[in-house]
């Protein structure tokens, strides 16, 4: 009996030609899925449709301040047909004013071109550089050339030294203060020898705002070591005030004194050490002689020893009149176009970044720490403190917001 | 389809858009305050390419199922698919600035990812495995007709053994419409054989639990039956053992052609459910 013959003709015999036209096996379920898939992505899509929510269609996660806004996209965007995405500015100043930069900038850019949303619960003012650098790279003023630095592209790289550190500068104090002496050790103090910190002296306004340090104060910071004392007879200091005011204080205490102690108008006071040497005074005739020369004793001890240690005294009118006290101009603000904060600094050591402090002797010395300093903590990098522009600088000057009227009711918001 | 050397230029023309795109992409990058967003310029325009390279890849389903038209080669086609595809997820990532938050972006990026995985994956089967089929299935059909085969082969079968033992159905025939004479206790034997060992794996071929479905122990088992039944019936079992071998290379056809096509159920479902989605939003960002 012949085998099984497998000609072209039997094999071409077994073929069913309309195979094509019954789908079997995969090909057939690869069209159900291909109908599931879409039908139920378009039914997810026509379901939110339906219930009025665009939540498909969110391009993310608003930022804190406009989480309240999460399902309502038209309050920020234009409903119209049109090739953008971002909210227009219009939409923005709705809801807060956003003051110019600079009145002489030549570009002013749209609020979503630095504000950038639907990237999560972080700071809107948590800009981009290139926000920044986009002009200040090459910056140009409506008037020409800048008075700042014109070519900034990032801290790292090209910021300038701080304007109170470039060459010529100096500290505008008028107070002489030596910092050396004052935190060597073994300082003479009123109860002993005392060891000056940093914080002694320097010390924010308030708990609630510690950003800044106040400019030193003399009762608080001076007063204890370099007390006003006028006349043994006193144990009160004169006030840390105006010449006039201390003149006022220090003859009424000495009249009323005289008045009290009739019997020590013809004594003669012991030489005050203080004072330079001149001849002893003759026994007063009375009160008024007596004040008049314990007032003389005074005034040179003030004005030309105690107040002179620390204040440039000058005497326009005369050096019989009253001294003129040149205004102490301590800066309580050292960045005019940057914020800091030393709270958030507070887990350094002061004269880690005020390096010339220890050493400093004169009330000229800057002891702002330089950019280079910044640059130890702040640069860029995963494990380094921020170093964008927004960690320092504000762009809205904010000087100039104008309030808004609110425009939603609370039933709409909620 | 294999990855040769025909590859070359499309490899190459992709590799060279992908560096452009990616030069362009970290230039607009870093001079973009806030970054790359989707709604920028130069964010649409990648946005626009990525999707029209999806759009083209989409199209050689389209063009599969009208093999006469005059639209280029089939293969030139399918060249184009694979690397315009692959060089699509980049652009639409540059479209995105690696930023996918919201739930419809995040769940076509999912899609878009899941499509070019399962895509390089059948790309890589697509290389191997059709020597495998080649090599393994000699007798390889076409796949949509190999239950209509298996019911040629069954009755093919079914003849044979009636040429032996009559109808089987009823009693074993002694009369002479058999085609080999032969005792009668061996037309039964052979019969019962048949019905209780061929017949079922016939009908089921795809049972594991079948003896015949493996190839060795088939040998085996034709090979005892050669020595239990006469001279005159060999000629008849060699003919079943053929027909039992062909459903096994049947059988290793479909376990191959799922392998070589199983891809194909992710790919190409989710790749229209992309396409589909990508127009949805297409719409909706730009009208926002």
């Amino acid at each position: 009996m012949p085998g099984r013959i497998r000609t072209t003709k039997k094999l071409a015999q077994r073929i069913d030609l309309n195979y094509f036209k019954t789908l079997r096996g995969i090909p057939r379920w690869r069209r159900i899925l291909s109908g599931v898939f879409v039908f139920t992505g378009l039914g997810w899509l026509g379901w939110h449709a339906i219930a009025g929510s665009p939540k498909p269609y969110n391009a993310g996660p608003l930022a804190h301040a406009h989480a309240l806004l999460g399902q309502k996209c038209g309050a920020c965007h234009v409903s119209e047909a049109s090739f953008r995405e971002s909210a227009t500015d219009q939409a923005c100043l709705g809801c807060h004013d956003g003051p110019i930069h600079h009145a002489d900038q030549t570009f002013t850019p749209a609020c979503s071109n630095c504000h950038v949303e639907h990237q999560g619960a972080f700071r809107l003012a948590s800009t981009s550089d290139r926000a920044c650098t986009q002009c200040h790279a090459d910056l140009k003023t409506t008037h020409g050339e800048s008075k700042f630095a014109s070519n900034i592209r990032g801290f790292d790289s090209s910021h300038p030294e701080f304007a109170v550190l470039r060459s010529g500068y100096t500290d505008p104090g008028t107070v002489q203060f030596n910092h050396a002496v004052h935190l060597k050790d073994g300082l003479r103090g009123p109860n002993g020898p005392v060891q000056l910190k940093c914080g002694d002296c320097h010390q924010p306004p308030d708990s609630s705002n510690r950003a800044l340090m106040a400019p030193i104060n003399y009762e608080r910071h001076c007063e204890s070591c370099h007390p006003l004392q006028f006349d043994r007879r006193f144990s009160e200091s004169a006030p840390h005030k105006e010449p006039q005011v201390v003149y006022d204080f220090v003859h009424a205490r000495l009249v009323a004194y005289i008045a009290a102690h009739p019997a020590e108008i013809p004594l003669v006071d012991e030489p005050d050490k203080r004072l330079p040497s001149r001849p002893p005074q003759p026994p007063a005739r009375n009160a008024a002689e007596w004040v008049a020369q314990r007032m003389a004793d005074a005034q040179l001890l003030l004005w030309r020893k105690s107040c002179k240690e620390c204040h440039s005294l000058s005497y326009p009118n005369g050096f019989d009149a009253l001294p003129v006290v040149a205004k102490s101009q301590i800066a309580a603000r050292w960045f005019q176009h940057a914020e800091f904060d030393h709270a958030a600094h507070q887990m350094v050591r002061c004269e880690s970044c005020h390096v010339k402090a220890r050493t400093s002797r004169e009330t000229s010395d800057v002891l702002i720490p330089g950019v280079q300093t910044c640059r130890e903590c702040h640069h860029a990098g995963r494990n380094a403190a921020e170093a964008r522009c927004f960690e320092c600088h504000t762009y809205h000057d904010w000087s100039k917001e104008k309030p808004v009227a609110g425009r939603y009711t609370v039933s709409q918001l909620r | 389809m294999r990855i040769d050397r025909t590859h070359r230029p499309w490899a190459i023309a992709t590799v060279v858009l992908a560096i452009a795109s990616t030069v362009a992409y970290v230039i607009y990058a870093l001079e973009t305050p806030g970054g790359p967003r989707g709604g920028t310029g130069m964010g649409l325009t990648f946005g626009i390419a990525g999707y029209a390279l999806v759009l083209y890849a989409g199209l050689l389903g389209a063009r599969k199922r009208v093999p006469t038209w005059r639209l280029g080669r089939a293969q030139t086609w399918m060249r184009g698919h694979l690397w315009l595809g692959l060089l699509s997820l980049l652009l639409i990532l540059y479209h995105a600035g690696f930023a996918f938050r919201g739930p419809l972006t995040l769940i076509m990026m999912l899609l878009f990812f899941i499509v070019i995985g399962s895509g390089i994956l059948g790309a890589a089967i697509q290389h191997y495995v059709p020597s495998l089929m080649t090599s393994r299935v000699p007798l390889e059909t076409i796949y949509e007709e190999i239950p209509h085969v298996r019911a040629q082969l069954r009755a093919e079968a079914d003849q044979l053994a009636a040429g032996i033992c009559g109808t089987l159905d009823g009693e074993a025939e002694e009369h002479s419409s058999v085609a080999v004479e032969i005792e009668h206790d061996d037309r039964i034997r052979f019969r019962d054989i048949y019905l209780q060992k061929v017949r079922p794996y016939l009908n089921d071929p795809e049972s594991k639990s079948v003896e015949l479905a493996d190839p060795l122990r088939s040998g085996e088992t034709f090979e005892a039956l050669r020595r239990l039944l006469a001279p005159p019936v060999h000629g008849v079992l060699d003919d079943l053992e053929s027909i039992c071998e062909e459903e096994q290379q049947l059988s290793r056809q479909i376990r191959i052609y799922r392998w070589l096509h199983a891809w194909l159920l992710v790919h190409v479902p989710l790749s229209i459910a992309l396409l589909v989605l990508g127009a949805v939003h297409a719409v909706v960002a730009l009208r926002y």
